[in-house]
């Protein structure tokens, strides 16, 4: 009877004690309650973002900070050309800054903030895989507790399309704190991540339009390149409906353009061009090739750009940019 | 005596070992290689290129290229190792250029000596692992 009692007590504190843990380890169930963001800018201006939010804590504690995270493509070296602040009539306000290589979040099995950013999050629907997340934390940490919700913003100050390249994007944010980063449990979800309503597009640069919204014709990986890189360059055959639709043999038709100022033009439909078809009936159809080769070129030589069409195997049909007789363009760099 | 007899023969018993150095053998890579495995980024490039006519052949400190692909150099030249017992850095000269360093590692798989290199020869963020197996 004592052993059954004593069992009894002891599950009864051990139930306790792991519900005034968690209590006490509960935080801030963070909630982004809206967002302003234009949906347009010309490439290279500076545009103002602000994310508000609510924090309504649960338990008490101390020395959180909040944690703010935007996704954007690589190109623009956010981490470069934003400014972030954050406002809040009982956190205090001040500047975020960039969270350190070295500081790693709890239950990140020892990833980055960034890394463990884009584990958690994604792509936010992004096509292209040149996209990271830029993660920031206030200057200041703060108490939490006795109930309380916590109410302010986060405005961002960023130069859109740093790179100059024009740009259609999905953008991303995250709200968090550093307590609990990112984790979700029985009492509550810490973090918060809305998206641009629409694909925001940066609009006017030089460079060529990199497009992450809408699926494309044709994708070329890895997004940016060199003539001395392997580059797959991939046909989707089920966009739009092309001249091509009824094709199961498409052959990549393209000319090179070198440093030197030559033309190179490899248009044969033999297996040196074929693209061949990723998995059966997937009509997508892949080229990997070593662009100094298929070109053919001298040592001296580097190529800048490739102008290229799909072609049927006759090469009478041809497909280019949106569907038009305009060749697809692809600029070999790397920033 | 008897215990005298004893002692000396227990005594008798007892023989030094020579702990022999192990010799660790140098790591010579003369020969023909071939890329058995490559991934760009990650993703494996089996199937998407051809690798079957590419090879590297090490003689003499010097290395000649047959059927070129992307690699760490592109023209023939002169190759080292930094430590012929443990090396974990070879360096390529290719013939007029200045020498390219990369880590590379060179296990026993199945018996057999690997070669896994890792480098960059278009954009510093496309990583390239290329793991070479001497041709027989």
């Amino acid at each position: 009877m004592i052993s059954f009692l004593h069992i009894k007590g002891k599950g009864l504190w051990r139930a306790c004690a792991f519900l005034i843990l968690g209590i006490v380890l509960a935080c801030c169930g963070e909630e982004i309650t809206s967002l302003e963001q234009p949906n347009t800018a010309v490439v290279g201006s500076n545009i103002n973002i602000k994310v508000n939010f609510k924090i309504p804590t649960a338990g008490d504690g101390t020395g959180n900070y909040l944690i703010f995270a935007m996704l954007v493509p690589k190109g623009w070296k956010m981490a470069d050309n934003a400014k972030i602040s954050y406002s809040s009539q009982s956190l205090g306000g001040g500047t975020m800054s960039l969270l350190p290589a070295n500081s790693l979040p709890k239950n990140g099995g020892g990833l980055s903030w960034p890394a463990y950013t884009k584990k958690m999050f994604g792509n936010a629907g992004n096509l292209i895989d040149d996209m990271e997340w830029v993660v920031y934390q206030s200057e200041k940490n703060y108490a939490y507790g006795g109930g309380f919700t916590f109410e302010g913003n986060v405005t961002i100050n960023l130069k859109v399309a740093a790179d100059g390249n024009p740009t259609i994007v999905k953008l991303s944010y995250v709200i968090s704190d550093s307590v609990n980063a990112y984790t979700s449990n029985e009492f509550g979800t810490y973090y918060s991540q809305i998206n641009s309503p629409t694909c925001f597009e940066a609009t006017g640069g030089t460079g060529d339009l990199v497009d992450f919204c809408n699926p494309q014709l044709t994708v070329i990986d890895p997004p940016k390149s060199l003539d001395n890189d392997f580059v797959s360059l991939t046909f989707d055959n089920t966009v739009v409906t092309t001249s091509l639709k009824d094709e199961t043999e498409v052959y990549l038709c393209a000319t090179a353009y070198t440093n030197d100022g030559k033309t190179i033009k490899v248009c044969e439909q033999t297996d040196k061009t074929r693209m061949a078809e990723t998995a059966p009936n997937s009509k997508h159809y892949r080229i990997t090739f070593w662009p100094k080769a298929l070109f053919n070129t001298t040592d001296a030589q580097t190529i800048t750009k490739i102008e290229y069409f799909v072609t049927d195997k006759t090469g009478t049909k041809r497909v280019g940019y949106g569907n038009t007789q305009d060749p697809f363009v692809y600029t070999f760099k790397c920033g | 005596m008897l215990l005298l007899l004893v002692v000396v023969i227990m005594a008798a018993s007892c023989k030094t070992e020579k702990v022999l150095p192990k010799q660790e053998a140098l790591k010579d890579i003369t020969g023909s290689w071939q890329v058995i495995k490559a991934t760009r980024n990650g993703t494996d490039l089996a199937g998407l290129v051809d690798f079957s006519q590419f090879r590297i052949q090490f003689e003499n400190g010097t290395y000649k290229l047959i059927s070129k692909l992307p690699f760490i150099v592109n023209k023939d030249g002169a190759y080292a190792l930094d430590d012929p017992l443990y090396p974990f850095k070879i360096t390529f000269t290719a013939a007029g250029a200045e020498p390219l360093s990369t880590a590379f590692t060179y296990p026993i798989v199945n018996g057999k000596r690997q070669l896994s290199l890792t480098f960059s020869p278009g954009c510093a963020n496309n990583s390239y692992v290329y793991v070479l197996q001497q041709t027989n």
